[in-house]
């Protein structure tokens, strides 16, 4: 059957992308694992598909029980943050990402990411002014 | 044609007018009584409903998270789960049931029960733990020896409530009873339960018998009537009652079924007097009597409570014990005559003591202080409408481990404080709370030196002086302009007179009765003394240093006058747990909750009205302000809590206390905890405690129980580190042997250096700032 072959190519054809997606260097810029313990990582996982599927609830408990477990997890205060940008909660979402920001150290790349994070719910908020700010902190730090 | 003589026309048409009579009155009378039995039918079905649907909220504390790495001994696990009642395993014996255990020498093995959390149902795990240095090595399925990530245990029940309104009631379901109560139950009241249709014709043949020859109403009642009864708490005794009884009885089976009707009746029946209130249920009175919820009790306890039904005046066990005890001896022999125990069961039983708790529980839950902040925060933060609905869960912050320390704590220090300061036994009182300060969850709420008595919640309704616990707040002020203050700032502790129209002059004094001179700034903070501290928070204004505190969650009006600065403004343990959160998480304030999730009984969350996070203080004011603080218990009036925790774990705190040694507080942080503690008296006598003396011994054997981790609070971008000559205040060169390193706002560090070598005067401040300071 001529389908079953183009149905075989398609899905090797696919799986090729699915891995190559997963291939360092593929991406601009692959993010770094969210931590080094399996549970917050499972977590992580579980958050980002309740998003998937439309069930930013769930999303949120999952990343504060995370957060629970790794409190000083400045990557995770990131992923709530962004999760209630996405929400429409802007005030929670910009102290959020400060708070990522307050336990982020040396890592400019997650400091670039909450600094425009915070611009565009500065932006939502109507301070245009404190957002224009927040993108100019988030170039420092992508320089 | 006949011939109808009028005489028998006459009668037969009187006949016929007797008929149509009868048969109209009959007619009249069958309508009456249909409407009478549908009213009926109305009143039990209405009556059945409401009280069916009063099953209350089930609240639960946090469950324990079990993860490799997580912070937890084997015996901290020992403690959750004895807490939970997981039974012992012996080894050898097959590990069916969930909520079981095994303790061996490194790793306990253990069944989970399940349970629906927000998130989905986590099904009975068997896994089996191992520990290494305080903290969870693996763990392992026990069938095939799979590594899991994190689990669950199933959460604590710390009680029932209804979330709309104040009630104490303690409803069960069917399945939590112990079948040995049912069993006794249905044996001792009512064979035939599951076979009748609400009445028993055989029994109320002899009932009716008895009451009609005048031999008063006898029992022979259905567990369906004995419940009707209890519907209307109705002792009249007549047969039009009975009638209605059994009416009634008959329209509630067609409409329920057995275990309904039996679950109902185990919620309904009245079982003995607690002063003003009627204990109905049996839930309710095996917590009254046994102090134990439902599902623990004992074949005897089961087989007392059954046989108080009879009387519960007359068989008060703890009025007339020896009539209790030969009225449960008299259901053991019925049911040994029925088979329902075997020789063995029997003869363990009869001779069981009653077993009744010598007190009457204050409080139907063991958490009433935490109980009552949930209760207040579900008002606060959910929809009425939502919360009138029926058996939901409610998933709380309470972490039972810390409530336990927080409770012991109290308990030990209270009795040792009376002891040694002469005071009379019994005249202290006490409150704690413990929190998340990263999230705000509440752990513990502890309302009083009893901490089972569900009365004046002192954690939530002790309004009290504050003291010295509003000195962070003038501190941070200053700290909040760097170009006037940093941690190298001297500080006037000289004399100090306070002029302001209308009130008299104010002349603030040190503890010590002592002027200090020029002080450094955290030395100030750190022996707490007052004259710096109310000259430096006069400098930034009271309202200044007032809306300060507003801003790190104080709701309560503040006293906008200078003896504010020192505490002169009364809040709760709890606001005062709110504002050193702030503090605590670097600054970003966070409402204290003691509520995670309101789940409907099929699992769903309902809608709370969000949450207001905000960065209250840059994290670079709130890293110095907590810095100092943590100078407070390494150096300072704090400095006592060195018996209870290693100088490693740095504590952040700050002692109160207030004129006349009314009140003695504790306020201080942790890595992962934020804790207050007070102590004083109602009648606000003194207490001759100060807030080193007395709260801190508290909150300092507390922390030490809860194992905390070290506060090392993240290092700001504007955080700059430099060298200083504690003499002087000025710059350092590395070289300098007494040189102490500081933190500042960049740009804020001292320019000029200092000539070391030993040219300033040494003595008490030089020695003080390295002990402060020094970090090996």
């Amino acid at each position: 059957m001529k389908y079953t072959a183009i149905r075989i190519a398609g899905l090797v054809g696919a799986a090729l992308l699915t891995a190559c997606a997963g291939l360092p260097g593929v991406d601009a810029e692959p993010a770094p694992p969210v931590s080094a313990n399996s549970a917050v990582v499972a977590l992580v996982d579980d958050a980002r598909s309740a998003v998937g599927a439309g069930k930013p609830d769930a999303a949120g408990a999952a990343l504060e029980r995370a957060l629970r477990i790794e409190p000083r997890n400045a990557a995770l205060w990131q992923e709530l943050a962004r999760l209630r940008l996405s929400q429409g909660q802007y005030q929670q979402a910009e102290s959020l990402a400060a708070r990522s920001n307050s336990y982020a150290g040396t890592d400019r790349r997650l400091r670039a990411l909450n600094w425009r994070l915070i611009g565009d719910a500065r932006n939502q908020l109507g301070d245009v002014r404190g957002a224009e700010l927040a993108y100019a902190r988030a170039d420092e730090f992508e320089r | 044609m006949p011939r109808i003589p009028w005489k028998s026309a006459l009668t037969r048409l009187a006949d016929e007018v007797t008929w149509r009579r009868t048969r109209i009155a009959g007619l009249t009378l069958l309508l009456t009584l249909a409407a009478f039995a549908l009213y009926l039918d109305i009143a039990v079905r209405a009556q059945f409903e409401g009280k069916r649907w009063a099953l209350p909220a089930r609240v639960y504390a946090r469950p324990l998270e079990l993860f490799p790495g997580g912070r937890l001994s084997p015996e901290q696990l020992v403690s959750e789960i004895s807490l939970l009642r997981y039974r012992t395993v012996a080894s050898g014996d097959a590990w069916t049931e969930p909520g079981g255990f095994q303790r061996r020498r490194d790793e306990i093995e253990l069944v989970t029960r399940p349970f629906q959390f927000g998130d989905g149902t986590q099904p009975a795990l068997h896994l089996i733990l191992t520990f290494d240095d305080g903290r969870i090595e693996r763990i392992r399925r026990a069938d095939d020896g799979s590594e899991v990530t994190l689990a669950r245990l199933d959460p604590l029940h710390i009680g029932n409530i209804y979330p709309a309104h104040n009630e104490d009631r303690l409803l069960v379901r069917l399945g939590d009873v112990p079948p040995a109560l049912v069993e006794s139950l249905i044996a001792i009241e009512d064979r035939k339960f599951y076979q009748h249709h609400g009445v028993d014709p055989r029994g109320m043949g002899r009932a009716l018998v008895t009451t009609v020859s005048g031999g008063g109403v006898q029992g022979g009642s259905t567990l369906t009537q004995q419940l009707i009864k209890n519907f209307y708490l109705s002792s009249e005794r007549t047969l039009r009652r009975k009638f209605t009884e059994i009416l009634m009885a008959l329209l509630l089976e067609l409409h329920y079924s057995k275990d309904e009707i039996l679950e109902a009746y185990l919620n309904e029946v009245y079982l003995g007097q607690d002063g003003e209130r009627a204990v109905h249920g049996f839930g309710l009175a095996a917590q009254f009597y046994f102090a134990k919820p439902l599902e623990h009790l004992s074949l005897p306890e089961a087989a007392l409570l059954v046989g108080m039904l009879k009387g519960p005046g007359t068989y008060d066990p703890r009025r007339h014990p020896q009539r209790a005890l030969a009225r449960r001896n008299l259901v053991l022999s019925e049911l040994r005559r029925q088979e329902k125990l075997d020789d063995r069961q029997y003869l363990a039983a009869k001779t069981a003591p009653l077993g009744v708790a010598r007190q009457a529980p204050g409080s139907l839950t063991a958490y009433p202080a935490f109980i009552d902040l949930v209760h207040r925060q579900l008002r606060r933060d959910y929809d009425d409408a939502d919360l009138r609905s029926e058996g939901l869960r409610i998933l709380t912050t309470l972490d039972p481990l810390a409530q336990r320390a927080a409770e012991r704590a109290l308990a030990a220090r209270l009795p040792a404080l009376e002891k040694a300061r002469r005071l009379p036994a019994d005249s202290l009182q006490g409150a704690a709370v413990v929190g998340d300060p990263q999230n705000g969850e509440v752990h513990a709420v502890v309302g009083g030196r009893d901490p089972r008595f569900a009365g004046f919640n002192r954690a939530l309704d002790a309004r009290r002086q504050i003291g010295s616990l509003i000195k962070p707040v003038i501190y941070l002020t200053a700290l909040e302009q760097p170009e006037r203050y940093t941690l190298a700032t001297r500080l006037d502790d000289g004399p100090l007179t306070w002029q302001e129209r209308g009130i008299p002059d104010w002349q603030p004094q040190n503890y010590d009765k002592e002027f200090h001179g020029e002080v450094p700034l955290p030395l100030a903070l750190a022996q707490s003394y007052n004259v710096s501290s109310a000259r430096l928070g006069l400098e930034l204004g009271v309202p200044q240093v007032m809306a300060r505190a507003r801003s790190l969650g104080v709701e309560q009006p503040l006293p906008a006058y200078a003896s504010g600065l020192l505490g002169s403004a009364a809040l709760t343990p709890f606001e005062v747990t709110q504002m050193y959160q702030t503090l605590a998480s670097g600054g970003f304030r966070v409402p204290l909750r003691a509520i995670r999730a309101v789940l409907t009984p099929d699992g769903h969350p309902l809608q709370r009205y969000p949450l207001a996070v905000e960065q209250a203080i840059a994290p670079a004011p709130a890293y110095l302000i907590t810095h100092a603080l943590q100078g407070v218990v390494r150096a300072g009036t704090a400095k006592g809590i060195e018996r209870y925790l290693a100088p490693e774990i740095a504590a952040a705190g700050k002692t109160g206390t207030t004129d006349q040694l009314r009140d003695s507080w504790f306020a201080g942080y942790t890595g992962d905890r934020v804790a207050v503690v007070w102590v004083g008296r109602d009648d606000d006598a003194s207490t001759g405690l100060t807030g080193a003396s007395g709260a801190m011994t508290v909150w300092g054997m507390m922390l030490r129980d809860l194992n905390p981790e070290p506060l090392v609070p993240p290092q700001p971008d504007d955080i700059e580190p430099v060298l200083i000559d504690p003499a002087t205040g000025l710059r350092a060169d590395a070289g300098c042997a007494d040189a102490v390193e500081l933190p500042f706002i960049r740009g804020s560090e001292p320019a000029e250096s200092s000539p070391c070598a030993g040219q300033a005067p040494a003595g008490k401040v030089r020695n003080w700032f390295q002990r402060l300071f020094d970090r090996d």
